[in-house]
């Protein structure tokens, strides 16, 4: 099957999962040999759009840079896995359009659960006032009205966030099914348990 | 008159071949009082002219791990085989590890690759048959001599010979008469098929697997071992005919070629089987959503509150959250101190009848293993005495049992490693070894990264 391209894009306030399940699912789809690359908003804030900060107008203006980078892979056939707060219902709408092929990812996790796991660090900072704009302290989140996927870090695996993602990429014919390694059929493979079974290494 | 030309060329070397023989199960300590009892006149004569030697096992001892480690000649966490039956720890799903879940490359690969021609019949793991340059016969697992074969033109040939792909269990269970003769007719079929490949066909390594030694243990170790009249003739009359075929083996082979024999583990008799998630539950680690949980649904029987299970033989695993479905247990300080909780009491633990302890080491993973495939393997693997069968069912409702159709079990440090013309120094080494070993008498370059040495 010829590679579609797509652009996955996680959104999700900071420390919800967006670039671990990203990079879980990069995995994943290379094991099924597609192109892919990763646009991560921790990286891109380093170079590409590192001239910009966290108001509203630069968040949107990063957004925008990033979407031209995607929409270029996208129609080159590449899975782009893209992460980043993009708090903004309008400018994640503006990605869509312009990407055409697009799969929105909501990664959620009650505040409560982000502050308290505050994997770096930033929300106490934020709460003590030392960060301005922080999503989710005082700036605001505007959540996706209906993403193609929602995955919650607070309750789910990251196998099963993975599975729920490849299940609608499937669906969608961005991504061709797991080969079945399974060696045995159905019935094979109950003879054979039984005949392990009969030996006692079961 | 000195050598033309033509006539060097025409007298060029012979490449070194190998002939291997896989002796499953066979005791090293055993092998050696057949030896010394006189009961085994060839394998005596081959002994004086090599090296027979006693050789570790792998952990577990059970012989998917241990063949995997021999053909591939890494550790499980490389190969990625531990066991006869795993599991998807995020949908706990079982599954059976096939040929198609070895993540490294095998022996028979390599001298492919290098250009010799490989004959590998019945070795363990080996279904599905992988691409060799040559012939290959899949394992006991595989579904059906059919499907076993590479190139599948081959298992006419196997047919024409009568060849089974394994002997029927369930009959061997039904009595210890039926159990003989089934192994014997496997036997038949195996070493007739042998000599049909030693003499008919091109090789330069010819292996085949004797699962039968290994089956003939399982169902009469301890009629053996007790010289019960009805039975011990029959299993050393059975190895009258490894010794015959050995024997006959060696004669067969010219001098540019060497013959090795070699088993993956030893055998002792059951004196009770353990059932390890029985255990579990007795402790308040594990615990069902039914008692007795329904079969069909396997794992799925697991409550969420439990925080350990057991898979055959002896594997504990700890259901870490993250990595185990609905799983509890905090990776890092939580994990640790749980694991080291269950180590110290498996190690505790005692047989309820003779009130002696059960569990000789409690091995963590990462004691045993190192590679890319360490989360897969168990968190814990309990090593038991001599004597002393862990398993893996679900559920029963009993600590221990001692039954009597199956009698034999495997043990760690009494497996063997024959090497015909050689003398080989060193007195402690394992199935990690062989395979740098035959890539040495065949003079192929190792790949990368191999975890044992050659012990030439």
């Amino acid at each position: 099957m010829e590679q579609k391209g797509v652009t996955i894009w996680f959104t999700g306030m900071s420390g919800a999962g967006k670039t671990a399940l990203a990079i879980r699912l990069e995995k994943e789809l290379r094991n099924r040999s597609l192109r892919v690359e990763r646009l991560d908003g921790d990286i891109v804030r380093q170079g590409l759009t590192r001239d910009l900060g966290f108001s509203k107008e630069d968040r949107d203006m990063n957004i925008e840079r990033v979407t031209f980078v995607a929409k270029l892979l996208t129609r080159n056939g590449v899975a782009v896995l893209a992460s980043f707060i993009s708090p903004y219902r309008a400018a994640r709408a503006k990605v869509r359009e312009e990407t055409r092929n697009f799969v929105e990812v909501f990664c959620y996790a009650p505040l409560e659960t982000l502050v308290e796991r505050d994997v770096k660090g930033l929300y106490k900072k934020a709460l003590a006032g030392e960060i301005e704009n922080f999503t989710g302290v005082s700036d605001p989140y505007e959540e996706p009205e209906k993403p193609e996927v929602t995955i919650d870090s607070s309750t789910e695996t990251i196998e099963q966030s993975l599975a729920k993602i490849l299940a609608k990429l499937e669906e969608l014919g961005y991504v061709p099914p797991a080969e079945d390694d399974s060696a045995y059929t159905e019935d094979e493979e109950a003879e054979i348990e039984a005949r392990l079974a009969a030996l006692g290494y079961l | 008159m000195a050598m033309g030309f033509l006539d060097k060329l025409r007298s060029k070397k012979q490449a070194h071949r190998v002939v291997f023989i896989g002796l499953d199960g066979t005791p090293y300590t055993f092998f050696k009082r057949l030896i010394d009892e006189g009961r085994a006149p060839n394998a005596a004569r081959l002994a004086e002219q090599g090296s027979l030697l006693r050789m570790e096992s792998t952990w577990p001892w059970v012989s998917s791990v241990a063949w995997s480690t021999m053909m591939t000649g890494v550790n499980p966490a490389r190969h990625n085989i531990f066991g006869f039956i795993d599991r998807d720890p995020a949908t706990y799903k079982q599954f059976i590890p096939t040929s198609r879940n070895m993540q490294a490359k095998t022996l028979w690969e390599v001298l492919s690759d290098a250009g010799k021609r490989v004959i590998v019949v019945n070795v363990p793991v080996t279904y599905p048959p992988r691409q060799v340059n040559g012939i290959l016969v899949g394992g006991f697992l595989s579904p059906s001599l059919e499907k076993a074969v590479y190139p599948p033109a081959y298992a006419s040939t196997l047919q024409s010979l009568g060849y089974i792909v394994d002997a029927d269990p369930w009959k061997a269970r039904e009595s210890k008469d039926l159990a003989i003769q089934e192994v014997n007719a496997a036997l038949d079929a195996r070493i007739r098929t042998l000599y049909y490949l030693l003499e008919r066909e091109e090789w330069d390594y010819l292996h085949v697997h004797i699962m039968e030694t290994d089956r003939l243990h399982h169902f009469l170790w301890q009629q053996m071992e007790e010289q019960d009249p009805a039975y011990a003739p029959a299993f050393y009359d059975f190895y009258r005919r490894i010794d015959d075929m050995l024997g006959r083996v060696a004669d067969k082979l010219d001098g540019d070629t060497t013959l090795l024999w070699m088993s993956d583990h030893g055998f002792c008799t059951i004196r009770r089987e353990v059932y390890v998630n029985r255990w579990l539950m007795d402790n308040g680690w594990l615990r069902l959503r039914n008692v007795p949980p329904d079969r069909k649904k396997g794992l799925d029987e697991i409550d969420p509150s439990s925080v350990a299970y057991s898979l055959d033989p002896g594997r504990v695993v700890i259901r870490v959250r993250g990595r185990e479905k609905e799983g509890s247990v905090a990776p890092g300080a939580e994990y640790e101190a749980l694991r080291d909780e269950i180590a110290a009491a498996a190690l505790e633990l005692r047989d309820p009848d003779s009130g002696e302890a059960i569990f000789r080491h409690a091995f963590k993973r990462e004691e045993l293993y190192h590679g890319p495939y360490l989360e897969q393997a168990a968190d814990l693997i309990l090593a038991p005495y001599d004597g002393y069968d862990p398993k893996g069912a679900l559920y029963k409702e009993t600590l221990t049992f001692k039954g009597n159709e199956l009698v034999g079990m495997h043990t760690h440090d009494d497996a063997m490693l024959y090497v015909q013309g050689r003398t080989i120094p060193q007195t402690r080494f394992s199935v990690l070894n062989v395979m740098p070993t035959l890539l040495n008498l065949l003079e192929v370059a190792p790949p990368d990264q191999l975890d044992g040495h050659s012990l030439l």
